[in-house]
């Protein structure tokens, strides 16, 4: 049996032996094929000793337990690492980001606590996934929607904390910002909540965010200072209407005016549905196409130039598209409400953008929602309707590299200033490096709109079984991060194994942030039990083993 | 994933070979009776598959077949089968597959058999024949080996059909169907 670092096999198994008793012996984990199941499908470590395992797994039933489950933990010290459904893939997913842990499996823990129509906010526990609050309105025929993240089998609570986003309004995408109240317990075995939640008997934990002093929840994100239990979220209530509209411009330099103009709409508030970038030259159409659909038979001169293995020619490109009538942009947006406001919205676009010589405007039918069953099975992405689904695997096989099949994927997540001008800088970066290292990847790669200031310019890499292949990756992400930091771009996620390299890029004042978060997790961690090394953070016992 | 066709429990897979694809009865027949598959479900994105539920319900055939969809309204249905069953088998493409096997882990089931046949083509009779001769020897193991891991990685071969069976195993359900209300405010 694998232990966790610095423990002894006695004091390892008095804990194991303590936890069954609170939970029961059927609910600890110890057994190989059991534990098989904690480790992360995309691990780009699989394999291999540095791969991040468990020790063994244990599944409380409540609050309660997890309380009494911290006290073992520190009585033995031994590292815990709680997850909520473990399905988020390629960040670590079930796996601990010690080897050696014990993972706190937290899926029995699926009540939804409080669900509130008039005010739209929900409570829910960790192990609540989008598709049961999904299903739970649906069933209860609630006026409400949620924002949901793609895919959606993941825990409501668990991708806030991890950062996650969605894709409908902008006030809900980013799920850690629509989170309103906290019930975690420390590390230390106390349970707290925060914000209002620290009223006892409050009655407004989920309506007033800020609380009483200090706003705290913002540790509890992407960190190991204690295990959250509930926590509260706010809702929307269903949009009447739904339209897409798509804007297109002829010339690749109209990027920059197009990202200023769509980001002053988005700062009033006009443009607040999720709106995507894309290039009619690619043969692959926006999401306003709404239906999937094969790409169209492309020009074999633009294809060409796309494929030309020196880089693509921005001026060459342009000139092969206008000559096929083609322009060089889409911008696809989302619209939502009542018909008069979608028409509104749309107005204002067309009034913002026809600054811009030779944009063309096309608003699409503006469909009352709920849409019917049989036009949701044929549209491509559910995701903008605020259902969960798990399409985004179903989007054909898999392609190989280096020989090798492709078994996931590892996203290097750069964070880019939502200006034209990082657009183009950002998109010659990184298609260099996908030239460089052959990587399969389209030749034309967007930023997403997703946050509400900043672009997202994900990159895919591909993750292999083979020990060799999966260690260029590394080294193509290591390089990546450098090239970023060196433009004052920073990841905004990562995976496990990347901790450690992306904090160390958030260096200001000589790494002054890293060292807050160390002092804060001495302070409510002494022993280190909880989640250590999770995005880099590790109690002073642990950084001065060198135990990463 | 919609429960299309119900049409008993406990009832055998056998039936559903026979039926669907008119190959393998002999061979079903005779083993029928020791078998105890609870339900059969089908990717529903696979055009082929989409005949099966009306060949067994054209012959008043007694056997669950669930159509399985990656979308919050097939996932409803799909927990309540894997809530009530102990060994399902299926047809998928590897990436649906990839998907069931993770969800069917919470509710205690394992991959413990799995073919990967032939590309989708709906008339490939070859296809069908092909994946009826498995079903017609699929049914569950007696004993659930411990160490038999037999999870699907995504690969090239996404895009073929495969054919699994799943069994529950000694492990409890980390999910079982969702849990209470404490309150709800309209």
């Amino acid at each position: 049996m694998k232990l966790p670092p610095n423990v002894s096999q006695a004091d390892f198994s008095a804990a194991l032996k303590a936890f069954a008793s609170v939970v029961g012996d059927q609910w600890l984990f110890t057994a190989e094929e059991d534990l098989e199941l904690y480790r992360d499908s995309y691990s780009i470590l699989w394999g291999e000793p540095d791969e991040r395992t468990a020790s063994a797994a244990v599944a409380p039933d409540n609050a309660d337990q997890v309380v009494e489950l911290v006290k073992i933990a520190n009585r033995y010290r031994i590292p815990i690492y709680p997850i909520s459904t473990g399905k988020n893939l390629g960040y670590g997913g079930a796996a601990p980001a010690l080897t050696g842990s014990v993972v706190l499996d937290l899926k029995r823990m699926n009540r939804i606590v409080e669900i509130d129509e008039r005010h739209g906010y929900v409570v829910v526990e960790p192990g609540v996934s989008y598709f049961d609050l999904y299903n739970y309105i649906q069933e209860q025929g609630l006026k409400l929607w949620i924002d949901v993240p793609s895919p959606g089998w993941g825990s409501v609570l668990g991708n806030a904390l991890d950062g996650g986003v969605g894709v409908t309004l902008a006030p809900y995408r980013s799920h850690f910002d629509a989170q309103c109240g906290i019930e975690v317990v420390l590390p230390n075995g106390r349970m707290m909540r925060t914000g209002m939640g620290a009223l006892p008997g409050a009655k407004t934990w989920q309506q007033f965010k800020p609380g009483f002093g200090p706003r705290i929840d913002g540790l509890f994100k992407q960190s190991n200072y204690g295990v959250v239990t509930k926590m509260g979220f706010w809702l929307m209530p269903p949009p009447e209407n739904h339209a897409t509209g798509v804007v297109t411009t002829p010339n690749f330099r109209d990027i920059i005016p197009l990202v200023d103009a769509i980001g002053r709409l988005e700062q009033s508030k006009i443009v607040q549905g999720l709106w995507t970038l894309s290039s009619p030259t690619t043969g692959t159409p926006g999401f306003a196409a709404h239906e999937a659909g094969p790409s169209k038979q492309q020009d074999p001169k633009i294809l060409a130039i796309l494929n030309d293995p020196g880089g693509i020619d921005m001026d060459q490109l342009e000139a092969a598209a206008k000559s096929k009538g083609l322009p060089f942009w889409a911008c696809d947006f989302n619209f939502y409400g009542p018909r008069k406001l979608i028409e509104a919205q749309w107005d204002c676009v067309r009034d913002a953008l026809r600054e811009i010589p030779g944009a063309r405007f096309k608003l699409n039918e503006i469909r009352r929602l709920p849409l019917p069953p049989e036009e949701l099975a044929k549209t491509r992405d559910l995701g903008p309707f605020g259902i969960p689904t798990l399409r985004t695997f179903d989007l054909g096989p898999m392609i190989s590299y280096e020989g090798e099949d492709v078994v996931g994927h590892i996203f290097f997540s750069p964070v880019i200033p939502r200006t034209g001008e990082a657009v183009i800088e950002a998109m010659d970066v990184f298609a260099a490096i996908a030239r460089k290292y052959k990587l399969p990847c389209p030749p034309l790669q967007f930023p997403s709109s997703l946050f509400e200031r900043a672009f997202l310019f994900a990159v895919g890499l591909p993750v292999t079984r083979s020990a060799t292949v999966n260690a260029k990756i590394r080294d193509i992400i290591r390089e990546l991060v450098a090239i970023s930091a060196e433009r004052g771009w920073g990841e905004y996620r990562t995976a496990p194994a990347f901790y450690d390299l992306i904090m160390g890029v958030y260096s200001f004042s000589e790494h002054a942030l890293r060292e807050f978060l160390e002092t804060i997790k001495d302070a409510v961690d002494p022993n280190g039990i909880m989640s250590p090394g999770r995005y880099a953070i590790r109690s002073r016992h642990l950084r001065e083993a060198g135990i990463v | 994933m919609t429960r299309r066709t119900v049409l008993g429990a406990g009832l055998a897979l056998a039936s559903a070979c026979t039926i669907a694809f008119g190959e393998c009865g002999a061979s079903a027949r005779r083993h029928r009776e020791r078998r105890s598959i609870d339900a059969l479900l089908i990717d529903e994105s696979i055009e082929m598959l989409r005949q099966l539920p009306a060949f067994i319900t054209a012959s008043g055939r007694t056997l669950p077949v669930v159509g399985i969809r990656l979308d919050a309204a097939a996932h409803a249905g799909l927990r309540r089968v894997l809530d009530t069953s102990h060994a399902i088998v299926g047809i998928s493409l590897g990436a649906t597959l990839f998907c069931l096997e993770r969800i069917a882990w919470d509710h205690g089931f394992r991959l413990t058999g799995r073919s990967q046949r032939c590309a989708t083509d709906p008339g490939d009779d070859a296809c069908r024949h092909d994946v009826a001769a498995y079903l017609s020897g699929m049914h569950p193991l007696a004993a659930m080996p411990s160490q038999l891991i037999r999870t699907y990685r995504p690969s090239r071969a996404d895009g073929l059909l495969h054919t699994w069976v799943m069994q529950k195993s000694a492990s409890p359900q980390l999910r079982q169907g969702r849990r209470e209300i404490h309150e709800t405010a309209a």
